[in-house]
Formats: C-alpha cells, sequence, structure tokens
C-alpha cells in the first residue's frame, strides 16, 4: 500500500538537501580563490553570488527544517535525487554570469554535466574562457565523482552513520569498509593520494610538451580532475589533442583506469592484495571487453583506411577505447572525424564502449563491469547446462573479494539493471531520431550522455533543441545514479497524489 | 512511536510552487546580472564570407569524395591551386584535402609548443577569432573551431599574443600541407606550414559591472547574517 509522505519525510528530505547544497556553495570559495588570485574580478563576484546563494539556501534550509528523525532508504535516495537536480543550479549562477553561456538552461546542462562526470560541453567559446570559471568546471567534476554527498559526509562527519542510506543512493553499492564515513574518508584517501602522483606527472609531460610551468599546473590540475572523475572536460576546446603529445596521452592512461577501478577495488590493492586484479570478476570483465572492442575498433579503423601505419592506429585507438571505455570522454581527435574519417565499426566500439562502462563504485558511468560479467557467467552457466548431462550439478562461481557461488538473486537485478540502461540509451537516441540526427549521431550522443562517456560526434552544442538539452539532463541524472534514486523521488511525487492519508 | 502526520497535498503543492519561485528568481536574477548585451556594446558583425560559421550538422556532408568506409580504397583529392580552407571543411572532408597544400587563417589560443624542429599552436578559425572573445559580446557561435598547426620557429619567434581568458590572440595566415594522419607524429589533422603572416592581437579589457558587484556584497552579508542567527540559534538551544 502506498502511504502519502509524512511531514518528517519532507523535513529529512529538505535538511540533508540542504547540507548538500551548503557544500556545493563551500566549494566555490576555491574558484572564487583563484579567480580573486588571477584578477578576474567579474568571476569573482560571480562566484560570490553562487557561494552566498547556496550557503543561504543550504544553511537556513538544514537550520528550518532540523529534524534527529532516523533517515530510512527511501528518504536517502529522495534525497540524493534532490540535491543532484538542486545542487547544479546553485552551481550554474557563476557559470552563467561568466558570459560563456546562452542561457541558464545550458549553464545548468554543463553543471549537471560537470557533477555527473560527463564530459559533454554547452560552452560557447571555451578557449577565452576564465580561468576560475574553467576551474570550476573541473571542480565539479572532482566533487561528482567523489559522490557530492560522499564530500559532504566526510565534511559534515557529525552526520554520523545515520547517513548510510545516502552513500548507496548515489550510485555506491558496497562500503569499502563497514563504517560508512571512514569508506568516503578512504575514497578521498585514495583520490588525494592518486592526484599527487597524477598531477605530478601530467605537469611534468605537459611543461615537455612546450607549455609554461605555471600554465602546465593549472593545465595538470584540471586534466587530472578530468581524468581521474572519469570526467571528461578539458582546459581547451581542442582537448587533449592541444597538447600534441603522446606522453600526455600515455600518462592519463593509467589516470582513467584507476579512475574506472571501484574503491573496493582500490581498496584491496592498498592492502597488497595485487592478485585481486586478475582473479575479480569485474576486472577480468572490463580487461576482456576492452581488449575485445579495440581488436575490433582496430579492425574497422585498419579496413576503412583511417590510419595506415601502426604507431598512428595503436596510439589513437587505444587512447580513445580506454577514453571511452572508462567513460572519461578525453579525445585527441576532433569530434567531427569520428563520423567522417574513422568508418562505421570503430565509432560503434566507441559506443559500445561508452555503453559498458567502468566498475560498480567507481567514478565512472555505463552498465558496468561487474553486470557484464554476471550475465555472462549465467550465460555460461546456461549453456554448460545444456551440455553435461541431465543429472550434472553445474555450479559457477564469481570472486569479488572471495568466491561465491552464481545465484539467480544476482543476475535477476543485474539482467534488469541491464535492460534499464539499454533503454535509457535507446530512448535518448529516438529523440536524436525526432529532431533530425541520423542514428550513428544520435546513438553515439545519447549513449555518451547517459553512461557519462563524454565522447562527442558534435551533435551536442550550443545550437541544440532545447527539448533534447531537457532530455541528456535527465539521462545524465538518471545514468550517473543508476535509476534507483530518481525513481524513489518520482515515487513520492506519486505518493503524494495517489498515497493514502 | 510518532504518529504519522501526513502532509496536506495543498501544502506540498503550495510549498512546491514556492521553490518554483525561488529557482525562478535564481534564474531571473542571474539573467539580469549577465555581461552586457551586444546593443550596450559595440560588436560589428564580420562579413559571412569571411568568417567561419558551423553549418547544421544534420546537413549531408558534401565532399568531392564520397566519404570513406570499411573496405573501399582511399584516393584523396586531386591537388589544385592554394586555397583558404577553414577547419570544418578539414574536417568534413579530411580525405578529399590529405596531403594538399592550402591556406588557413587563425587565432592563436593557449600556448605557443616548442619542438626541436619548431612550434605547434591551435588556431581557431571560428567567429570569436574575427568579432573577438566572449564575453565582450553576446554573439554566441557556439564551440571553438580550431586546427592543429606546426609552425616554423622564425614565425613562432614573431607571436606576441596568445589567446587566453585576458588576451586577443595574434591571427596568423599559414600555407602548408594539410594532413589527415602526420604518419611521424601519430597526430590526426594536422597542418604543416611552411611560412605565414601575422596580424596582432591585443590583451582584452573586461567592463566593470557594479550591479554584480552590488548584489554580491548584499548577498554575501545575508549569508554571514543566516550563519550568525543560526549559530546564535543552536547556542540558546543548547543552553
Amino acid at each position: 500500500m502506498l502511504f502519502r509522505p509524512d511531514r518528517e519525510d519532507f523535513r529529512l528530505i529538505g535538511f540533508y538537501t540542504g547540507k548538500v547544497l551548503f557544500g556545493v556553495g563551500c566549494a566555490m570559495a576555491v574558484p572564487l580563490a583563484v579567480a580573486v588570485a588571477a584578477g578576474e574580478t567579474n568571476e569573482a563576484y560571480g562566484f560570490l553570488i553562487g557561494l552566498s546563494l547556496a550557503v543561504t539556501v543550504g544553511r537556513a534550509t538544514s537550520w528550518l527544517l532540523a529534524t534527529d528523525a532516523p533517515l530510512r532508504t527511501s528518504h536517502g535516495l529522495a534525497t540524493v535525487a534532490s540535491a543532484w537536480l538542486l545542487a547544479p543550479v546553485a552551481a550554474a549562477v557563476p557559470l552563467l554570469l561568466s558570459g560563456h553561456y546562452l542561457g541558464f538552461l545550458d549553464a545548468y546542462f554543463e553543471a549537471m554535466s560537470g557533477f555527473a562526470t560527463i564530459g559533454l560541453t554547452l560552452a560557447n567559446d571555451l578557449d577565452h574562457m576564465a580561468r576560475s570559471v574553467n576551474l570550476w568546471r573541473h571542480l565539479m567534476q572532482f566533487l561528482g565523482g567523489q559522490g557530492i554527498v560522499v564530500v559532504v559526509l566526510t565534511i559534515f562527519a557529525s552526520a554520523g552513520a545515520r547517513v548510510g542510506a545516502l552513500y548507496t543512493g548515489e550510485g555506491r553499492e558496497e562500503k569499502v569498509v563497514p563504517n560508512v564515513i571512514r569508506t568516503a574518508q578512504f575514497i578521498w584517501r585514495v583520490a588525494l593520494v592518486y592526484g599527487l602522483i597524477g598531477t605530478a606527472a601530467l605537469w611534468t609531460t605537459i611543461m615537455l610538451a612546450g607549455v609554461t610551468p605555471v600554465t602546465a599546473l593549472y593545465h595538470a590540475v584540471n586534466l587530472f580532475m578530468a581524468a581521474f572523475d572519469t570526467g571528461g572536460f578539458s582546459p581547451q576546446s581542442a582537448s587533449v589533442a592541444f597538447y600534441r603529445s603522446a606522453s600526455v596521452e600515455f600518462v592519463l592512461l593509467p589516470i582513467m583506469v584507476a579512475g574506472a577501478f571501484s574503491f573496493a577495488l582500490h581498496y584491496l590493492l592498498w592492502q597488497g592484495k595485487f592478485r585481486e586484479l586478475f582473479r575479480n570478476i569485474e576486472a577480468r570483465a572490463l580487461a576482456v571487453s576492452m581488449t575485445v572492442l579495440y581488436l575490433i575498433a582496430v579492425i574497422g579503423l585498419g579496413r576503412s583506411g583511417t590510419f595506415t601505419d601502426f604507431w598512428p592506429l595503436f596510439r589513437q585507438g587505444l587512447f580513445h577505447m580506454v577514453s571511452a571505455h572508462t567513460t572519461t570522454g578525453l579525445s585527441s581527435v576532433p569530434g567531427r572525424m569520428f563520423f567522417t574519417d574513422w568508418g562505421v565499426l570503430a565509432p560503434a566500439m566507441l559506443v559500445s564502449a561508452m555503453a559498458v562502462g567502468g566498475m560498480a563504485g567507481s567514478t565512472a558511468g555505463g552498465i558496468k563491469g561487474i553486470r557484464v560479467g554476471l550475465i555472462a557467467k549465467s550465460l555460461r552457466q546456461d549453456i554448460r547446462k545444456v551440455l553435461y548431462p541431465e543429472d550434472a550439478s553445474v555450479v559457477e562461481t564469481v570472486h569479488t573479494v572471495r568466491d561465491r557461488p552464481l545465484d539467480e538473486r544476482m543476475v535477476r537485478p543485474a539482467a534488469t539493471i541491464l535492460l534499464l540502461w539499454l533503454a535509457l540509451y535507446f530512448g535518448g537516441a529516438l529523440a536524436g531520431l525526432f529532431y533530425g540526427y541520423d542514428l550513428q549521431m544520435s546513438m553515439f550522443e545519447s549513449t555518451a550522455a547517459a553512461s557519462s562517456g563524454g565522447l562527442s560526434v558534435g551533435v551536442v552544442r550550443p545550437e541544440l533543441e532545447w527539448p533534447l538539452k531537457v532530455m541528456y539532463i535527465l539521462q545524465m541524472v538518471v545514468g550517473r545514479l543508476e535509476f534507483i534514486a530518481p525513481f524513489a523521488l518520482v515515487g513520492y511525487v506519486i505518493a503524494i497524489f495517489r498515497g493514502r492519508a | 512511536m510518532n504518529p504519522r502526520r501526513p502532509a496536506s497535498r495543498r501544502k506540498v503543492l503550495l510549498w512546491a510552487a514556492f521553490a518554483g519561485l525561488v529557482i525562478a528568481g535564481i534564474v531571473a536574477g542571474a539573467e539580469a546580472l549577465r555581461y552586457p548585451h551586444p546593443t550596450d556594446t559595440a560588436v560589428t558583425a564580420p562579413d559571412p564570407q569571411e568568417t567561419e560559421v558551423a553549418t547544421d550538422i544534420r546537413d549531408p556532408v558534401e565532399c568531392p569524395e564520397p566519404l570513406p568506409r570499411e573496405g573501399q580504397e582511399r584516393e584523396g583529392g586531386t591537388p589544385g591551386g592554394i586555397s583558404r580552407r577553414t577547419s570544418n571543411e578539414l574536417y568534413d572532408c579530411p580525405e578529399f584535402y590529405d596531403e594538399q597544400r592550402i591556406r588557413y587563417r587563425g587565432e592563436v589560443v593557449g600556448a605557443v609548443l616548442r619542438r626541436d624542429e619548431g612550434a605547434w599552436v591551435h588556431l581557431n578559425d571560428d567567429l570569436y577569432a574575427d568579432v573577438g572573445p566572449l564575453p565582450a559580446h553576446r554573439d554566441f557561435r557556439g564551440g571553438n573551431a580550431g586546427l592543429g598547426v606546426f609552425i616554423p620557429h622564425e614565425l613562432a619567434d614573431e607571436i606576441e599574443f596568445v589567446g587566453g581568458p585576458q588576451t586577443r590572440g595574434d591571427i596568423l595566415e599559414v600555407t602548408g600541407v594539410f594532413h589527415r594522419v602526420d604518419e611521424s607524429t601519430g597526430e590526426v589533422a594536422i597542418l604543416r606550414a611552411t611560412d605565414g603572416s601575422r596580424t596582432p592581437g591585443q590583451p582584452l579589457e573586461r567592463p566593470t559591472l557594479p550591479a554584480r558587484r552590488a548584489v554580491a556584497v548584499v548577498m554575501a552579508l545575508v549569508m554571514v547574517a543566516v550563519i550568525v542567527a543560526e549559530r546564535r540559534h543552536k547556542r540558546r538551544a543548547a543552553a
């Protein structure tokens, strides 16, 4: 039976949404400081407005709606969804004030693309954008990739274990350690360690590419956030092609792969359990998927004559396959040329790679390796059952930390979510077809938006029809939160009108 | 256990309407505080023939040679006279222009990346290269369009202004060979220029926006007031 939500339900959702807004407001202090340091006065005022707005609304909401009531799963899910819809409103304000966006919808799209680590952009004239605003785009990817709620949890650890429901609602299914706060802190630690190493390596290679030290550091910090959080924004409009450096691309490869690893796997590697890398079902599924898709893409690029020599084929093919599969979206080829020069097979493999995505509980999007692995194992079990004698007992095992026998309770949810993902991809593609884009473009862009893949053939641009912008925004948030949290929010709305008192 | 107190639908709708109004207010406020409209800042629209204007991506790509597909031989275009090409033309028909000598013109953006035999520059040939960078105007023409160009050291030495947040970059007009794929470096869609000329850029001056400054100060004061009031309330409640 569906019950109409209680006043306490709304208080709880408002209370925690307010905390998240407050957290986003505090984060704006970073680009505000950069704007002041860089002498970008107008942008500094823009950030002060955005910061003041988010902090005022956030603090006022969590003050007026303060409650000690326990947070149930449904509250957590609805809170996460509402926070993810409202945080980009505040984050979009300094973007709009930067003067590089057509209107508020575009700025909101950009903020959502940032938080959801998509990488599609509606920025006009990015190459003249203020440094502070460009940094904010990348910082949003960092916050979103870590999970806005996780970020807030770490800052306001006093919120305590009650907020576990928020954690799961943000598309993170497993706690790395039993305590959710310590899990959040571990996620931060991983990001900071990778951040120091990755930024230093990028800084060095970008300087070797010919960029001056201070500018190279700025680029390195931004690129690290875009790569590790599988975001895909870049400081320049030409993306990674700007550096004309294979070294930069090869430094980015392990950073993107690390971003696509689940934090649970990072934790095991952190403890020195390197064998897990070769035994974990998800790592194996992704390794197989990436290898197969890469080989097919290479065959396609060879047959279409795009590359005739080994080095460009290896370099460009590998970089884009890893970028697509980790759902990062960094590119060293103009997006238009995927359509005009890469034939049809290679772009189709990029779409497939974006659709599969990274690992569950990572910063990557997409169907996720665990689901692909479970369904593949289930398929193999069914085939073996047919081939073996009828009285034979066929058992498949799944390894995630330890071996577990495969059972239907694992496979069914994986298959359900897989179907939802496919529906999301095709839904967006249908909308693209409706507006006259051809199938290849529509499928490419829809998958990029939903899976957080971020590569683009150019459909997503400021002149894009506004209903398609709205469609892609919905795909981004639904994909990032993996369906359940947005469904819970919709459930609340339905319960208001149809639930019993 | 507390008894349930279901929220009345009317109240929920009223609160939802209030939240909607707040968001509408934020949008309207932000729109009002944007950089001035072109009517306030003089912008001269360039001759459409001289400016790279992006075509609709849905339009069929019209190349002298059909777009490549799997299993087909690539022939490339027939070299003709040296004509000026835009980045969109090159990306639309990379096979046709492959290994052809062309002229190309664009604004230097980002950085000049010096290497042993020359320097890489990224030259944007979009509207912003002609009219000027955002946010000095509101003639939005989408993302940047440009091309990676490898230039000789002598030309790189001439570059004075590199386009960025506070600078309008030099405009370079170069002549060189377009490579769909540069076999020696593995780069895609680049121009190896042999010579060129430069039109100087300039530092950008951003207008001061007193209304934005005033709103920012007021909002910051409101924020501080809310935080102080909340803290006092908490202290009183604790006492």
